[in-house]
């Protein structure tokens, strides 16, 4: 995986670990007449280090990461090119803006010298689906069924539980998902406008909090049926147990609090969880008023007065968007297996209407065998996953990975 | 490797509606499928500086003169045709067409990149204004690709499973196909899924500059079907049955190669035979890549499947929607054609970025 906080699974963690961010002036468009510009941008990202089949003319920077990170997923999971030749291969993977800083691109070609003088490479990089063809590409799955997800800010979630599904039914050994996003102009200023972008920092569940930063990134993981990553020795990070999706079918933007409720229980369902068990809710937590207030919300009819301690990775990571619930089910992957929780970043002071306990600041050790990551998303697209610490005394019926 | 063959379990299609240059409903699609006219019209007047005269146009089709001036200011076209092709769908033309969708209806569609005409026409207006986020927030929700969904989801209160695929041409085998995963993972019990493409002038020059410069004439419209476990407790008489979906990416630059593979594959897994694929539909698309699909199809299943289905060019080139209209387009043909209850019928789509996919279908014979 690709963040601005660390490069792979082990970067990553320390930088968990440690409440690290690294907030820059954005420098992927001119940010001339924004009063503020901040952005949590992946820092020198070199696409040859890592891609071996896919051009970095030919695709543009969130396919690179999504290629890069399915790259590193592979290697990480210790197989190569030739051991998926015997697999059935899903490639899934969620964004919510593709290649829209390519697309930005051409616009102001199109403004300042006309429409001809589009750039004809920057034309073909731009359809969505290439950030999954960029996987299947730099891993010569000619044969896997690859698509993207394009369900905005929780597509990483859409995109992990489709792969979860096509194990369970038995259409595919092997998914390879996750989430990518690459800054742009027209994400920043749509937040901006909206009045939803931080000055400085990312403040979760914090009663001065003022939205987000944009970010960006991929998070990529292999999943793969539990007797197959055991027939072969595989480490392994986390189980999903399960996951849930829902519509709130009710405002472009603003998210429903009994509708994101519904999709953590239908999650917790599938998982065959019960929420006394979940011992972290890893929340979509993007730091403006209305989702922190409406999740919480959420969380406290799901578990209750005493809900689990519930982080915001976008405090460390900003948001990621389309990677988001992506790099966040990884984060929460590594908590299990280093048995830590990260933590909220930037909290100074809690948010009485936001009543839960965030780790404010610094990681605490936990024992955590079961923790719930949530997805919230424009158009009401919601969906919950729910990871299992895996151990040689899980139960049976326990799912995959 | 192992190629994924999807093969359906016993999915059928139901119910379906589009919104297309035949026009709007399902009664209109299959009456122009029949009808030998053309769909060549002009592009609308307040579309300037096209790179082509011509297009096809749903006729006609005034988002806000359809849905009426509430909650339809900022919808865009690619919103409004998904948003009327599912009202289409739900409370079109009545027995044994309608369609009662309820929580536990998902909904899934495809689509390119969403509309391109909304996030360059947003982006436009930042560039040229005199500060960078003087823009118009009720377009905002416009700039994901899931507005269209999401919408749908607000407009006729569908609160299950909702989601946008990106797929290129192939979007709506893909949408199928996901849709699929949802029912066999008991999400669902119902499906409403399909594909939408808008004409924009956008569009327009995106498709100029990835066709090198080779005008093409665009299509526009949607295509949503009722998918359901065969014998869902619905009560309606299935048109279709969905017996398999294929895709593979085409890394060798030889993309009949991968089509051919594609096609057979899918067939011999749903327990066909090529030869015996009654019809086989290409995309339409003028170009190299549409004459590829049809020289593939007509080599694999036969020159008299694909003539059948020659048609189909009267709604091409529909970008993200083709996969869609390429199988409304088998099942137009069929409700007409007794012969066809029982057969086979494939649908192939080569995406210039190198996707090939099939879908194969058993029409069922005519509904009343």
């Amino acid at each position: 995986m690709f963040s601005s906080i660390g490069t792979g699974a082990d970067e990553y963690a320390a930088g968990l670990r440690a409440g690290r961010s690294r907030v820059r002036p954005i420098t992927a468009f001119d940010t001339t007449g924004f009063a503020h510009t901040n952005a949590c941008a992946v820092p020198d990202f070199e696409p040859e280090r890592w891609l071996r089949h896919v051009s970095s003319e030919e695709f543009g920077r969130a396919s690179q990461f999504s290629a890069a990170a399915a790259r590193m997923a592979l290697d990480d999971a210790g197989l190569v090119e030739s051991d998926l030749i015997e697999s059935r291969c899903l490639v899934s993977v969620g964004t919510t803006d593709g290649e829209s800083h390519d697309l930005d691109r051409l616009t102001e070609m199109d403004v300042r010298h006309g429409p001809q003088q589009m750039d004809r490479v920057l034309v073909r990089r731009v359809p969505a689906i290439r950030l999954s063809t960029a996987v299947a590409t730099e891993l010569g799955l000619a044969d896997a069924e690859a698509f993207t997800i394009g369900t905005a800010c929780s597509a990483g979630n859409y995109a992990i539980g489709h792969g979860l599904d096509a194990i369970r039914i038995g259409d595919a050994d092997i998914a390879i998902c996750g989430g990518a996003d690459a800054i742009s102009r027209k994400t920043f200023t749509a937040f901006y406008r909206l009045g939803t972008i931080a000055a400085e920092r990312c403040q979760p569940f914090d009663k001065d909090r003022q939205g987000i930063l944009t970010a960006e990134g991929a998070g990529v993981m292999v999943m793969e049926r539990l007797d197959s990553a055991l027939a072969r020795g595989a480490r392994i990070y986390a189980e999903v147990l399960g996951y849930g999706l829902n519509c709130d079918a009710y405002h472009p933007v603003a998210p429903k609090q009994s509708s994101v409720a519904e999709c953590m229980r239908l999650a917790l369902d599938d998982a065959g969880v019960d929420p006394e068990e979940v011992d972290l809710i890893s929340a979509h937590g993007t730091g403006t008023r209305a989702n922190d207030i409406t999740e919480v919300g959420a969380i406290r009819e799901v578990y209750g007065s005493a809900p689990p301690r519930t982080v915001s990775l976008k405090s460390m990571l900003g948001h990621t968007m389309g990677a988001a619930s992506a790099l966040a089910a990884i984060a929460c992957a590594l908590a299990i297996t280093h048995r830590f929780i990260p933590p909220t970043i930037n909290h100074v002071t809690p948010d009485p209407e936001c009543p839960i306990d965030c780790v404010p600041n610094q990681a605490v050790s936990a024992d955590l065998r079961i923790v719930q990551n949530n997805g919230l998303a424009f158009g009401g697209n919601n969906a919950s996953v729910v990871l299992g610490r895996y151990d040689t005394t899980s139960l049976d019926q326990r799912k995959d990975m | 490797m192992t190629p994924i063959v999807a093969t359906a379990d016993r999915l059928t299609i139901s119910a379906w509606s589009a919104i297309s240059p035949y026009g709007i409903g399902r009664a209109a699609f299959v009456d122009g499928v029949h009808s030998q006219g053309s769909t060549i019209a002009e592009p609308p007047p307040d579309e300037h500086d096209l790179p082509v005269s011509h297009a096809r146009m749903v006729p006609g089709f005034d988002v806000r003169a359809i849905l009426g001036p509430s909650n339809t200011r900022a919808m865009d076209r690619l919103t409004g045709l998904a948003v009327v092709t599912v009202r289409e769908l739900l409370h079109g033309a009545g027995p044994p067409s309608s369609v009662t969708a309820d929580r536990r209806t998902a909904v899934v569609l495809g689509t390119g990149s969403g509309s391109a005409g909304s996030m360059m026409e947003f982006t436009r207006s930042a560039l040229v204004a005199e500060r960078p986020f003087y823009v118009n927030a009720a377009a905002i929700p416009n700039n994901v690709m899931n507005s269209a969904a999401g919408r749908c989801a607000i407009w006729h209160e569908l609160p299950g499973p909702n989601a946008t695929v990106a797929g290129g041409r192939a979007a709506g085998l893909f949408a199928l196909s996901y849709a699929r995963r949802l029912l066999l993972a008991g999400r669902a019990s119902m499906a409403l899924c399909g594909a939408v493409e808008e004409f924009s002038r956008a569009r327009s020059w995106l498709e100029f500059h990835s066709q090198d410069g080779e005008p093409g004439v665009l299509a526009e419209g949607a295509a949503v079907f009722a998918v359901e476990p065969a014998g869902g407790g619905t009560g309606r008489a299935p048109l279709a049955e969905l017996l398999g979906f294929q895709s593979k990416l085409c890394l060798d630059s030889d993309p009949a190669k991968a089509l051919s593979e594609c096609v057979r594959r899918a067939v011999e897994r749903s327990g066909g035979d090529p030869a015996d694929v009654w019809a086989a539909c290409p995309s339409g698309h003028s170009g190299k890549l549409g004459q590829v699909e049809r020289d593939v199809l007509a080599d694999v299943c036969g020159a008299e499947a694909v003539a059948r289905c020659a048609v189909v060019e009267q709604v091409a080139d529909a970008g993200a929607a083709s996969a869609a209209f390429q199988l409304a387009t088998l099942l137009s043909i069929a409700e007409r054609n007794p012969e066809a209850a029982g057969r086979m019928a494939v649908l192939g789509s080569i995406d210039p970025g190198g996707t090939v996919a099939c879908g194969v279908i058993r029409p069922l014979g005519s509904d009343a």
